[in-house]
């Protein structure tokens, strides 16, 4: 990953979901104007009770951030210059691809620093060891189309899981 | 070392011992292990067990029993691993993939109260209107690829592209139907703003980069329309009109690389053996007026057919303008086999309901302006009633003189001469018709409105714009040269003084967008109700921004009335016809109509 984020002509919105079947990761990069560039769907992974007593309290945030979220950024071919993300506990992806990440879920406790921004319709997280990402996000927030809603490509990335399952993706992938 | 160090088991130190089978503990078949016993050399860590007398000697069984379940048990992988599927969407051509806009007013973070809660209540106001893959998508990346898109709302919201205003909710919708569809039959009521939303459609599948190459076919009439239209709601879609003249129109087809290109059924009909170069080619052919290929075994409909095209797009107000056919060879282009030869009718409509979006404007009222019908009867002036009176009784003799060699044409040439009569006295030129015109115009000029005439000749039109010199008029019919006729309609718009436009229903009925005009008077009747009610929404239709008031024009106790009322019923007939219950009826007249029209006894001799 590069120490320096791209130019941000690309947004990437990395979608956790808990299913019966395990957690998985959808992720979605669209170009400024909200238009999808590429989609890529994680296989469910469900860990094991031993697995959840070795890796303890970093379990979620391994999963979320590491495998999950680390996966699939790194297997597109477009960098974005900004990562949303639909769980708190993936804001850790922010130290392994070197890309500001925000989520757009209440935060949890007192960790995070709340942002407010006219293109989203509820308040975004950072991460507050990420505290000095602050006036960069805010400029790629900025340059986004102001049609852009950042709580609505998630509407998308859950119907777009949805019908890879229905077509047998999520299993091809496993 | 051997005999020194030993590992010993104490028996008693081990609850599981006889379960552990050796050559001194009989197996449970009652046999007894002959495996050579096996030294386990002690490791560095080894402990001693001080309690044992001799040492441990294992066979190799019992060394697999005590590495197996469920003495040991795997704790399997540790680490967690996942794999991924991914796809790549068309990029859109480098001129189309520009950022929007910065804004000279920047976005500001101080003054936005912080909100606590997402504001369900104005979403829920808004509904998202977005593309859907249709049920014969196949492919997982091309449904994924329309699941994917923003919504058609966010986009068309006057920000993101440039629009002269913000489409209805029943357009977005349109456009999400017409967007993944490779087969599609646009069939909206006349006015309601097909024209738009097939320019929104391609603008944004150009911009998405699905598409690189669309051919627009048009009534010649038309052509210029669809131009101005373009330049309004996609200026930054490049396009051209094809050339008359021969040569050029070559180049057009095979060298051009225009991305959208315009052609009228005309000129495509006389290139028709370029359409087999392979450089032919579009990923969508769109038929404006589609009801021009309801003739299936015509030179049109054949060579339009012939187009390579990946999507087939059919655009029109009157899918069914006669017959059930009509549809049916509509779909010979749009999905050719869609509906094989000889299907019921009633079977036509599940056959073909995923492929066509009809509304109209009941559907959509509340985004339009009401029409007010008003059907004026008017009493012949004296000279009209004894012209007419003498020209229908001498015709109906003649008729009757003419025993079976009687013909529909005889027929009809009497109904023509009669409707002329009720339009002005051949003697005197006098027409209670004008008369009511006069007077109605006197008020639509006062209140500074504009107003169409529809006539089916050309001839009246030249005697109400003399009588119509005080409010302006301008003509627009047949007798006008085509490259004079968008300069009318512009002055039409643009003058002030011009307040009534005189058109024929031949040249004036179709995709003419004159939603300035708030009046429409059909000075006489035409044939067929869908005609008459394209002509009519020449004025009612999208952007149209008050009531629009038809006058229709009937003479009493004449042939115009006879013909009025069956008209009458066969619209309630064209009502129903989409639904294709059954087979329906022609909407025009039938012959045996038209020779129900007079009590005559003469009918034609049959073979």
């Amino acid at each position: 990953m590069p120490d320096t984020p791209p130019a941000p002509t690309a947004i990437g919105f990395l979608s956790i979901v808990q299913e019966a079947g395990g957690v998985l990761g959808g992720y979605l990069v669209t170009n400024l104007w909200g238009r999808p560039l590429e989609f890529r769907l994680s296989t469910a992974v469900q860990p094991n009770r031993v697995q959840q007593i070795l890796y303890g309290p970093t379990l979620t945030e391994y999963l979320y951030a590491d495998l999950i979220g680390k996966t699939l950024v790194e297997k597109t071919a477009t960098l974005p210059g900004l990562i949303v993300t639909d769980s708190f506990q993936a804001l850790g992806l922010r130290d392994r691809v070197g890309i500001p990440v925000l989520a757009i879920v209440p935060k949890l406790g007192d960790d995070g620093i709340e942002l407010v921004h006219a293109r989203a319709s509820v308040p975004l997280i950072l991460a507050s060891r990420h505290s000095d990402d602050q006036l960069i996000v805010i400029d790629r927030l900025d340059r986004l189309d102001p049609s852009i809603d950042l709580a609505e490509p998630f509407t998308r990335i859950r119907e777009a899981i949805a019908e890879a399952r229905k077509m047998g993706v999520s299993n091809r992938a496993a | 070392m051997k005999g020194e160090t030993a590992i010993t088991l104490n028996d008693s130190l081990l609850p599981w011992e006889a379960a552990i089978p050796s050559p001194l503990t009989p197996l449970p078949n009652g046999e007894r292990g002959t495996e050579p016993p096996i030294d386990l050399l002690p490791t560095p860590d080894c402990l001693t067990f001080a309690r044992f007398e001799q040492p441990l000697s294992v066979n190799v069984r019992d060394s697999r029993l005590l590495t197996g379940s469920p003495w040991v048990r795997t704790l399997g992988r540790l680490d967690l691993t996942v794999s991924t599927e991914g796809w790549k969407f068309p990029a859109p051509p480098p001129e189309l993939d520009r950022p929007p806009p910065r804004f000279e007013k920047p976005v500001d973070h101080e003054a936005i109260e912080l909100p606590g809660l997402p504001d369900e209540t104005s979403a829920a106001k808004k509904k998202r209107i977005r593309t859907k893959p249709t049920a014969d998508t196949v492919l997982i990346k091309d449904r994924l690829l329309y699941l994917l898109q923003p919504p058609l709302d966010g986009i068309f919201d006057g920000r993101q592209l440039e629009l002269p205003f913000e489409p209805f909710p029943y357009q977005l919708e349109g456009i999400a139907f017409l967007m993944p569809r490779h087969s599609a039959l646009l069939a909206d009521e006349m006015g309601l703003g097909k024209t738009m939303q097939t320019i929104l459609s391609l603008r944004l599948l150009f911009h998405h980069g699905i598409i690189r190459s669309a051919l627009m076919i048009t009534p010649k009439p038309l052509v210029h329309n669809w131009a101005r239209e373009l330049k309004l709601w996609a200026p930054d879609l490049p396009f051209e009109i094809f050339p008359s003249d021969p040569e050029l129109r070559r180049s057009a087809w095979l060298v051009s690389n225009c991305p959208l290109k315009i052609i009228n059924y005309e000129a495509l009909t006389r290139d028709a053996e370029v359409l087999s170069d392979p450089r032919a080619a579009f990923d969508v052919v769109i038929l404006d007026e589609a009801q021009r290929i309801k003739n299936r075994d015509s030179k049109t409909a054949e060579v339009v057919r012939s187009v390579k095209r990946t999507r087939s797009w059919a655009l029109t107000g009157t899918p069914i303008e006669n017959h059930a056919d009509d549809l049916v060879n509509i779909f010979a282009f749009v999905d050719p086999g869609r509906i094989p030869q000889d299907t019921p009718p009633k079977r036509i409509a599940s056959l073909t309901s995923d492929s066509i979006l009809r509304r109209t404007k009941d559907d959509v009222q509340s985004d339009m302006p009401p029409k007010m019908m008003k059907d004026l009867e008017v009493e012949l002036t004296p000279a009209q009633r004894h012209a007419y009176d003498r020209a229908e009784n001498d015709g109906i003799v003649h008729l009757n003189e003419l025993g079976e060699t009687i013909t529909v044409q005889h027929v009809f040439q009497l109904v023509m001469r009669l409707k002329q009569i009720c339009n002005f006295d051949p003697l005197t030129g006098e027409s209670a018709k004008l008369e009511q015109l006069v007077t109605d115009m006197e008020e639509v000029a006062e209140s500074g409105r504009k107003a169409i005439v529809f006539s089916q000749w050309v001839e009246p039109l030249k005697i109400i714009a003399d009588a119509l010199r005080p409010h302006g008029p301008l003509e627009y019919h047949g007798r006008i040269p085509q490259k004079d006729r968008f300069p009318i309609l512009d002055q039409f718009r643009d003058d002030p003084n011009c307040h009534v436009l005189l058109m024929t229903y031949g040249t004036g009925s179709v995709g003419l967008n004159l939603q300035f005009s708030n009046y429409v008077f059909l000075f006489d009747r035409w044939w067929n109700p869908a005609v008459e009610d394209q002509a009519i929404n020449r004025a009612h239709r999208i952007g149209q921004r008050h009531p629009v008031t038809v006058t229709r024009f009937l003479t009493e106790n004449t042939i115009e009335a006879r013909i009025a009322s069956i008209l009458e019923a066969k619209r309630k007939v064209f009502n129903d016809l989409l639904a294709m219950a059954d087979k329906p009826a022609s909407l025009g007249l039938d012959e045996g109509e038209i020779f129900g029209l007079f009590d005559i006894q003469a009918r034609p001799k049959r073979g």
